[in-house]
């Protein structure tokens, strides 16, 4: 099997059911399937917060979205995010077969984001011990008089004896007789410890550690050294960065004045007030104070509706932020202009459609407002229009 | 159709609309401002960046320099925690998302080793009482906030 990126495709489906998160898919029913050339098939079947993967030999049945690499690396560099999905699939070296969008919506949501394994370190405790003297600091260690033995089995290990003498420390191969403190351990262990990867403490009470003669010279060893640094290791400590979050409040004033006062009170008994103009006769809706085409005062009230007619309408797919709360509104939506029975052609009202209507909804439908529970006389008394069936 | 009339001396359907309206926004302080707070905050220390073809140091952070547009992000210098106002205006509008009741002294404080002046707030001295030319020194908040104020205010020495 191929290894791209530190991993191999195998890698990314056994780790599936690990990544998976089944609070986010528990309304989930899908199946999707995977090809990926000279690797093999996949089955990845999510139903209600489960997840279930299969290698497929021969056809991939049953699955609504289906997604064929061309080879191994592209499969892989575009789990790992290395390549772009978007110029993956516009070179054609991954086809999806199904609902794009659907995938690239609910992958990243219902998966933690698929990581390679990190490489082990090919640190051995001969390396760590031969970096002893360099790492001793004498100023820890004025006064100690000490022999520390280590006893490291496996790969990399050996016996040494560390000798610390009048600010000076050496490291002799062979176990002294006359130590201060033995350390049995499997080399392994100490490797990790000495990274950091591993605590000492759980080391020795799980009894991967033992210790023969003084305890306390084994836990004060430490202090006369420098950490030991694994040369391969990259220096990848992440640099801190702020950014600030805040919510700030704007309070807000509106005065109606007497045409849009009219409108609300209208609101409250569920009708809608229009105003008329006495020089061309238009209606206003919503009511100005005065004529836009004629600039006259318009006095006149009169009642349109309830009833309208969709004359065109605008499906809105931008997730644009509500301006009254700042959360983002739910797409898609649309803003319907409406022509009230009564109203005066062209004059039409602008408002929602029930976003369940919106698939059946066109221009020269039928509607009737949908008005709140208790109506107060306030712009959140008419909910929406809905068909007129 | 039945019309009803509303004059525009009829007030009796005007009202008001008080509303409260939620922005929430975030602001990135930036590579260099990230620095500038993490040193306010872990090591209650004013650093400056330092052009070293110019000899000025600039506080807070640029990453270029204002006079040779020389790239000096990386020349970090300590400054002194004490230094002398240079200019100040008292703020009296009373906006609420203002770190300070008001009035306060907005101050622009020149650092021990800064070439340019640092605005903050000055505190512990009366409006009547506030001079050019004052020694003040930094107060740090007790309380981390990861922001700016993280340097509280300035005092008098």
């Amino acid at each position: 099997m191929a290894e791209f990126y530190g991993t191999t495709v195998a890698d990314i489906f056994n780790t599936m059911p690990k990544r998976f998160k089944p609070e986010e898919a528990k309304d989930e029913d899908i199946a999707i399937g995977y090809e990926c050339k000279g690797e093999g098939k996949w089955k990845v079947t999510i139903k209600h917060g489960t997840i279930k993967v299969e290698e497929v030999k021969g056809d991939l049945k049953g699955c609504a979205t289906t997604i064929h690499a061309a080879d191994a690396e592209t499969f892989i560099g575009t789990t790992l995010g290395k390549i772009q999905a978007m110029d993956a699939l516009t070179t054609g070296k991954l086809r999806v077969v199904g609902d794009v969008k659907l995938l690239m919506t609910l992958l990243p949501k219902i998966f933690v984001q698929y990581t390679a394994p990190e490489k082990k370190s090919s640190v051995v405790a001969k390396d760590i011990i031969s970096t002893i003297t360099e790492r001793f600091r004498p100023d820890k260690a004025a006064g100690v008089d000490m022999k520390v033995g280590y006893d490291l089995a496996g790969e990399g290990g050996g016996k040494w004896t560390i000798v610390i003498k009048d600010g000076k420390c050496a490291v002799k191969e062979g176990l002294a007789k006359d130590l201060t403190v033995k350390m049995t351990m499997p080399a392994e262990i100490y490797v990790g410890m000495m990274l950091g990867t591993i605590s000492g403490e759980s080391a020795f009470t799980s009894g991967q550690v033992k210790l023969d003669g003084d305890m306390m010279a084994a836990g004060a060893t430490s202090r006369f050294f420098n950490k030991f640094v694994d040369p391969n290791a990259k220096a990848s400590e992440a640099e801190e960065l702020i950014t600030i979050k805040v919510t700030n409040s704007i309070n807000c004033r509106f005065a109606t004045g007497t045409a849009y006062g009219m409108w609300f009170k209208g609101l409250k008994e569920k009708k809608f007030l229009a105003n008329v103009c006495p020089k061309c006769g238009r209606t206003q809706i919503t009511p100005r104070e005065i004529c836009a085409f004629c600039r006259v005062r318009c006095n006149e009230f009169v009642e349109l509706g309830p009833r309208g007619t969709i004359t065109a309408a605008d499906v809105v797919y931008f997730a644009s932020p509500d301006p009254l709360t700042g959360a983002v509104r739910e797409t898609p939506y649309a803003m319907c202009w409406i022509l009230l029975d009564n109203a005066s052609p062209q004059e039409a009202f602008c408002f929602d459609i029930k976003r369940e209507d919106l698939p059946k909804m066109k221009v020269g439908a039928r509607v009737r407002p949908v008005w709140a529970k208790e109506t107060k006389g306030t712009f959140t008394d008419l909910l929406y229009f809905e068909l007129d069936k | 159709m039945t019309t009803m009339t509303c004059k525009k001396e009829d007030t009796t359907n005007c009202f008001v609309f008080e509303g409260k309206m939620a922005l929430p926004n975030q602001y990135f302080v930036g590579r260099l401002g990230s620095k500038f707070i993490i040193a306010l905050r872990d090591k209650k220390k004013i650093m400056g960046l330092k052009c070293p073809k110019c000899k000025k140091t600039f506080v807070p952070p640029r990453e270029y320099c204002h006079f040779c547009q020389t790239k000096i992000d990386e020349n970090w210098v300590e400054l002194g925690n004490e230094g002398v106002l240079v200019n100040y205006a008292v703020v009296r509008y009373l906006g609420k998302h203002l770190p300070k009741k008001v009035p306060y002294i907005l101050g622009q404080i020149k650092l021990k080793g800064a070439d340019t002046p640092l605005t903050h707030i000055v505190e512990g001295v009366d409006i009547k009482d506030v001079r050019i030319g004052m020694k003040l020194k930094a107060v740090f908040a007790p309380k981390t906030t990861n922001t700016l104020l993280d340097l509280d205010h300035f005092e008098p020495v």
